[in-house]
């Protein structure tokens, strides 16, 4: 069984020496875990992780919509990522993206079949947990994002949060407007500019 | 915005459609692979998941008012939100309220809206304490109904009064009253004495 054992606060020696680069690419350090010894790359294979941890999780995010799911998600490819690194069976490290992403689509129909038998249980057992909200997101600030949200013009915060609200895509939205697909598209692409440039720091100027 | 270290940086609207399923195959596997091999752009995305979960998570609480269509609070009420709803005739008035358990009210205001081309709302007090026009709200023709939800925060805050909205239709640059509403509001708590 694969086990990661990293260095926490403290870098030993071998920990700083094996990031000699100011910043290697992934290649770089894929290639590092190829050629060491299984273990041998600690700080190597601890910066992959702590890299692609984040990107695996959105991926996870788009494709299983659910939280937990995504992180179960993360952390089943990269064991199994660098469990194959550490073996030498990634034959391209340069095109590791494309190699992660083939292991991504692979867990999340595994994840997906897991995923529909918790909806099954969870419609069991829905009064129970009606009560639950989702957790809340660490990084934004809720004050400033509607304060944004109300310099919006009023159409553009209207299609930002038919948008968002449940993810509807902009000929969802155009239906339930009885207007154009691109016409949602043309005020949802000015609105999210807007929103961002005032989450950014500057003013959303109508 | 073009950021370090990314080569080729993905347009945050690209990354929108990306997480709405609006792009092709293709274009969705191309940048999935560019996506995890990208710290920036993966970072771009991950503010606009925060973003997407910051705006659900201030409608959920009823803390973002807005001018919608009877989608939103179909939806609203179909994800186990506790909805309260006004339906006000043109020109008609509404006793209302708000419930210590509601999580969401809503204004449905009914017009005529088939010739209409742009719609404003005129919300006043009538107590004289100034106004506020919404330009460009959006409105479905087909629908004869104009759907408004206000901040559950301020409804809760209101002691006994009375609001009116308008509906005006813009026309070559004239406006056409079109529709008048009268809200009573009494809290909650004095409606129970």
């Amino acid at each position: 069984m694969l086990t990661l054992a990293y260095p926490s606060g403290v870098e030993s020696d071998s920990y700083a020496s094996a990031l000699d680069d100011a910043e290697p690419d992934d290649a770089v350090l894929a290639r590092r875990i190829a050629a060491a010894g299984p273990g041998l790359a600690a700080a190597a294979e601890a910066e992959l992780y702590r890299r692609l941890a984040p990107r695996v999780r959105l991926y996870g995010l788009k494709h299983l919509r659910e939280r937990h799911a995504a992180a179960d998600l993360a952390q089943q490819v990269l064991l199994m990522t660098i469990e194959r690194l550490r073996a030498g069976q990634v034959r391209e490290p340069e095109r590791l993206a494309s190699y992660v992403l083939g292991m991504c689509r692979m867990v999340v129909l595994d994840l997906q079949r897991t995923h529909a038998r918790h909806e099954r249980l969870l419609g069991t057992f829905a009064h129970d947990l009606s009560g639950e909200q989702p957790a809340s997101t660490p990084h934004l600030d809720d004050a400033s994002l509607l304060r944004c949200l109300e310099r919006l013009p009023e159409r553009e915060r209207s299609i930002l949060v038919m948008t968002f609200y449940d993810d509807r895509q902009a000929r969802e939205v155009a239906t339930d407007l009885g207007i154009s697909e691109g016409n949602v598209r043309v005020i949802r692409h000015r609105g999210l500019e807007r929103l961002r440039e005032c989450m950014n720091g500057h003013e959303a100027a109508p | 915005m073009n950021r370090p270290g990314c080569s080729a940086p993905v347009p945050p609207i690209t990354l929108l459609e990306y997480w709405l399923g609006e792009l092709d195959e293709t274009a969705e596997a191309q940048l999935e692979e560019h996506l995890l091999g990208c710290s920036n752009c993966a970072g771009q995305l991950q503010a606009l998941v925060e973003l997407d979960h910051g705006v659900r998570k201030l409608v959920q609480r009823g803390r973002l008012r807005g001018v919608f269509t009877d989608a939103l609070p179909k939806r609203l009420a179909e994800g186990g939100l506790h909805v309260r709803e006004y339906r006000v005739p043109r020109d008609g008035s509404v006793h209302c309220t708000i419930a210590p358990d509601d999580d969401v009210v809503v204004a449905r205001l009914e017009v005529p809206l088939a010739d209409v081309r742009q719609l404003d709302l005129l919300v006043l007090s009538t107590e004289g304490q100034g106004h506020e026009r919404l330009e460009r709200v959006p409105f479905n023709a087909s629908e004869s109904e104009v759907v408004v939800v206000p901040s559950a925060d301020l409804l809760r805050s209101l002691p006994v009064s009375t609001m009116r909205m308008q509906l005006i239709a813009v026309e070559h640059g004239s406006d056409r009253l079109i529709g008048e509403y009268t809200f009573n509001h009494t809290p909650w708590a004095q409606l129970q004495k």
